[in-house]
């Protein structure tokens, strides 16, 4: 998708959705496209680096119990503007995900409920360029929450860091990435550019791995001579 | 207290000096402001001139150069330091403000945690200790960037046994000279200059032509060996006195080499000279302030010893001169040199000690002319401190019916010369590649025909000994044997180059361990004792690989790093590729001396096992790039010399 065509259906959502009693943070995610210069360098603009821990992969069914960004500003990812909450997923957690991210069911009991959560995120987020790995997955959760909430999806910008690999590794590794779906997964990529140990399997851990492959994959899109914003979006903005 | 979210990289800061003295919670709050950035090989992140830096860079992975442009040269750098993981850069520039003095490149992928200005001040604010460290790191760069020019691996290497950067690498004879000079012309009477020296309180003085060209010195041992003993009156002039002809060394020169040159002529003085113009005198007492003892004097010593007896009294202090100097620090070259020096000089003064007790005895002078052969890494002049003896004899051909008798002459001198060379801390070759061995002290013409017969039919057998005799060098020698040797050798390779391929297939068979340290490195916690082998699996295959080369393109050197620029000369390997090997070359070599070293400290005998935990992550890293160096020779020699098809 385009820049132009996002900001098409922002402006369709604007005129459908603006009211008055919508919640700050969600009125003030439909104005997420202002100031947006596609022509500037893409390291210019602010980012979030987003990781989801859920009940399981099935989107349709599962839940999130935890919730974990960090911004990217000048292409520095900043430690001290993190996002963490637990997320009282409402239903049980499957053994195979605790395994996973060892959230268990008394850790969350007293979280709060994945609305709550949300809108916190929302107002961390603010107007700033969501970037995630397997963004759609991510992504899905989210505008869930958005339509029953406010009624229309998220309005910001998503970038994949997956897709950002496989346009930008990929021609340059016939035989890592993009071949096989496994060499794309957060860990393999995180292995393969000697990425520090992330903070055990936390979403918070897995946001800052995203941040820097991201920031890698930013610094290698500038040397091929196509750091603008649009040279970004053509590369890895999700449709 | 609540777990904090970056615990892993509030304990990596936490591990890097000065910041090991902070607490947790100011830890915490350090590393909330911190910022994660990246920076791809190659990529300026502190320009020179350009504004101060407003971070402090802590490296997570990767390196960065820290250099300067060279004046010399049009484009080029002049490399200052190299920071791996775990170091910082920047904090100077913050402090000082103004253009920045250095630039700052990433050397490869790195990763860096960043401190804001505002927040390093404030830290530097409350710890006036953190400031001190960062304010004296700029005394050490600027020394640095003194050096820099041809030391740029002393202060990368060496575990805790070896100083990095040493006073004696570090000083330029400029800095410890006596200047100006005290100098007298040739005619000056002797009286004259035992006034001027009492007045100015120095031991010497230089003796010039008008013009200031030096060409000789007088000094206080002059009065007491020469003018005392032999000077009718004080009216003499100076010039019948001195010591002369001088040895000059230039302002710039290393302390290191002014040490080398005293040594190798046995003096205790060197007149500094600039364009033929004396600037300034160097006395062994000058260096005797670095290096807390007298290298020279020992030298002398081994000089002047008359018995064999002497000589192995003597051996304890030359242990500790060297072990000493090599616990100083320096380039990997310079040291090798030293200890081949001071072995050379020993097993010297033991032909001659020995040539004079045979004849004592009644068996006579050597019967003949004959070369003193020094082998392997002795012949390569690559000795860390003792290692085995490797030696052969060479005499002039003989006609036959004497040869037996004059045979005998030279086995019973090895015999005793080797006897000698064990006492003084030499042990013996367990391969028996010594003088002794009736086998190797033949003549001229039956080396000739050894050399041409084990090129001729290489065998695993005769490849192992050409890889130890290739490497010949004289120690003593009273013709020019060893270059008609080296001829013969040419002529034969050139008739079979099959020897050199198999040659080449025989120094493949030692390969780096590059899987054993990308297992270590993801086994950063590591229950693992494993050891490296840095002889085997870091030295030999270069040496292995030079030799190889350096016999097909008939050059005559037998030092590795020699042979390494002789052979980039010629166009067989990329500069770059010989730049790089010698390097990993100097800093295995390095790591090996002070591995040897603490064993010798803890009472142990040094062998060349390294625990890689003992590493900190640059030397790893360094280690890890050497390897990887090791392995494009090695491609190169498969290549080149087509092994694959020999299997």
């Amino acid at each position: 998708m385009s820049l132009v065509k996002a900001r098409l259906r922002n402006l369709i959502a604007r005129q459908r959705f603006a009211r008055r009693g919508l919640h700050p943070f969600a009125q003030a995610n439909l104005h997420a496209l202002e100031g947006l210069d596609p022509e500037r360098p893409a390291a210019d603009f602010r980012y979030v680096a987003l990781d989801l821990e859920t009940t399981g992969l099935d989107p349709q069914q599962d839940r999130v119990v935890s919730v974990g960004a960090v911004r990217v500003v000048q292409g520095r990812v900043r430690l001290g503007e993190v996002f963490s909450e637990l997320v009282n997923p409402g239903r049980d957690i499957p053994a195979e995900a605790v395994k996973v991210h060892g959230i268990t069911p008394d850790k969350i009991a007293s979280a709060p409920h994945g609305a709550l959560v949300f809108e916190d995120f929302l107002g961390f987020l603010g107007r700033d360029i969501l970037v995630a790995h397997y963004a759609r997955f991510d992504l899905h959760f989210i505008n869930r929450v958005m339509n029953q909430r406010y009624g229309f999806p998220l309005q910001n910008l998503v970038i994949d860091t997956v897709l950002m690999c496989q346009a930008l590794v990929l021609p340059s590794d016939p035989y890592g990435i993009g071949r096989h779906q496994q060499a794309c997964r957060l860990e393999s990529l995180a292995g393969r550019f000697g990425l520090p140990q992330p903070e055990r399997h936390t979403a918070l851990g897995d946001a800052l791995t995203t941040a820097m492959i991201f920031q890698r994959m930013l610094a290698r899109l500038a040397e091929k001579g196509g750091g603008r914003l649009k040279d970004l979006l053509r590369v890895a903005m999700l449709k | 207290m609540e777990e904090f979210h970056w615990q892993r990289i509030l304990e990596f800061i936490k591990a890097t000096v000065p910041f090991d003295g902070l607490g947790q919670d100011e830890l915490r709050q350090l590393v909330s402001q911190m910022e994660v950035a990246y920076f791809p090989r190659g990529q300026v992140i502190i320009s020179r001139g350009g504004p101060a830096s407003s971070f402090l860079y802590f490296i997570q992975s990767g390196s960065a150069k820290v250099t300067l442009p060279d004046p010399a040269a049009e484009g080029g750098e002049i490399l200052v330091d190299v920071r791996g993981e775990g170091d910082a850069f920047g904090a100077l520039s913050m402090l000082q403000g103004g253009p920045a003095i250095f630039s700052v490149t990433a050397r490869e992928d790195l990763i860096c945690y960043l401190l804001p200005e505002a927040a390093f001040r404030e830290l530097a604010a409350r710890h006036p200790d953190i400031e001190r460290y960062y304010r004296s790191s700029l005394a050490r760069n600027l020394q640095a960037m003194r050096d820099s020019a041809q030391c740029q691996l002393p202060h990368m290497a060496g575990l805790e046994g070896v100083s990095l950067g040493a006073a004696l690498v570090r000083s330029r004879v400029r800095e410890l000279m006596s200047a100006p000079p005290v100098v007298c012309l040739p005619a000056t009477p002797l009286r004259a200059a035992a006034r001027i020296m009492t007045q100015r309180r120095v031991g010497s003085m230089v003796v010039a032509e008008e013009g200031a060209r030096p060409i000789g010195v007088l000094s206080d041992t002059d009065f007491r060996v020469k003018v005392m003993l032999n000077a009718k009156s004080l009216d003499e002039p100076v010039v019948e006195y001195m010591t002369s002809p001088i040895h000059t060394i230039a302002p710039d020169a290393y302390a290191f080499e002014a040490l080398l040159e005293m040594s190798r002529h046995g003096v205790h003085h060197l007149v500094v000279t600039d364009h033929e113009r004396v600037v300034g005198v160097l006395s062994d007492r000058d260096l005797q302030a670095l290096t807390g003892g007298s290298p020279v004097g020992v030298v002398r010593a081994i000089d002047q010893v008359t018995s064999v007896d002497e000589l192995v009294r003597l051996h304890p202090s030359i242990d500790r001169v060297l072990e000493m100097l090599l616990r100083m620090g320096g380039a990997a070259r310079e040291m090798l040199a030293l200890v081949t020096e001071f072995n050379d000089r020993v097993t010297l003064k033991l032909l001659e000690l020995t040539e004079q007790e045979m004849e004592d005895q009644g068996r006579g002078r050597p019967p003949l002319p004959y070369c003193w052969m020094a082998l392997g890494s002795e012949g390569r002049r690559e000795q860390t401190l003792r290692s085995d003896q490797d030696n052969a004899l060479i005499f002039t051909n003989a006609p036959a019916q004497r040869e037996m008798r004059i045979k005998d002459w030279f086995l019973a001198f090895a015999g005793r010369v080797v006897e000698g060379l064990v006492r003084c801390g030499f042990p013996r070759c367990e391969g028996g590649v010594m003088a002794v061995n009736p086998q190797w002290c033949q003549s001229e013409a039956a080396w000739h025909k050894t050399f041409l017969a084990w090129v001729l039919k290489p065998s695993p057998q005769t490849l192992r000994l050409g890889s130890i005799f290739f490497d010949f060098r004289a120690i003593y020698s009273e013709a020019d044997f060893l270059e008609n040797l080296a001829l013969h050798l040419k002529e034969a390779i050139e008739t079979n180059r099959l020897f050199l391929r198999y040659l080449a297939a025989n120094a493949l068979y030692n390969r780096p361990s590059l899987g054993f340290l990308r297992q270590f490195v993801v086994e950063k916690g590591g229950q693992h004792a494993n050891q490296l082998n840095l002889k085997l699996s870091g030295l030999t295959p270069i040496v292995d690989g030079a030799r190889v080369m350096a016999l097909d393109l008939g050059i005559a050197a037998t030092n590795t790093l020699e042979r390494l620029e002789q052979i980039a000369a010629q166009g067989i390997i990329k500069t770059g590729l010989a730049e790089d090997l010698m390097e990993a070359f100097s800093f295995i070599t390095l790591l090996r001396i002070s591995l040897h070293l603490e064993a010798r400290a803890a009472g142990e005998v040094p062998d060349n096992f390294l625990d890689p935990e003992r590493l900190n992550n640059f030397q790893r890293k360094m280690l890890k790039e050497g390897f990887h160096v090791i392995t494009d020779l090695q491609t190169l020699l498969e290549q080149r010399y087509q092994t694959r098809l020999l299997m």
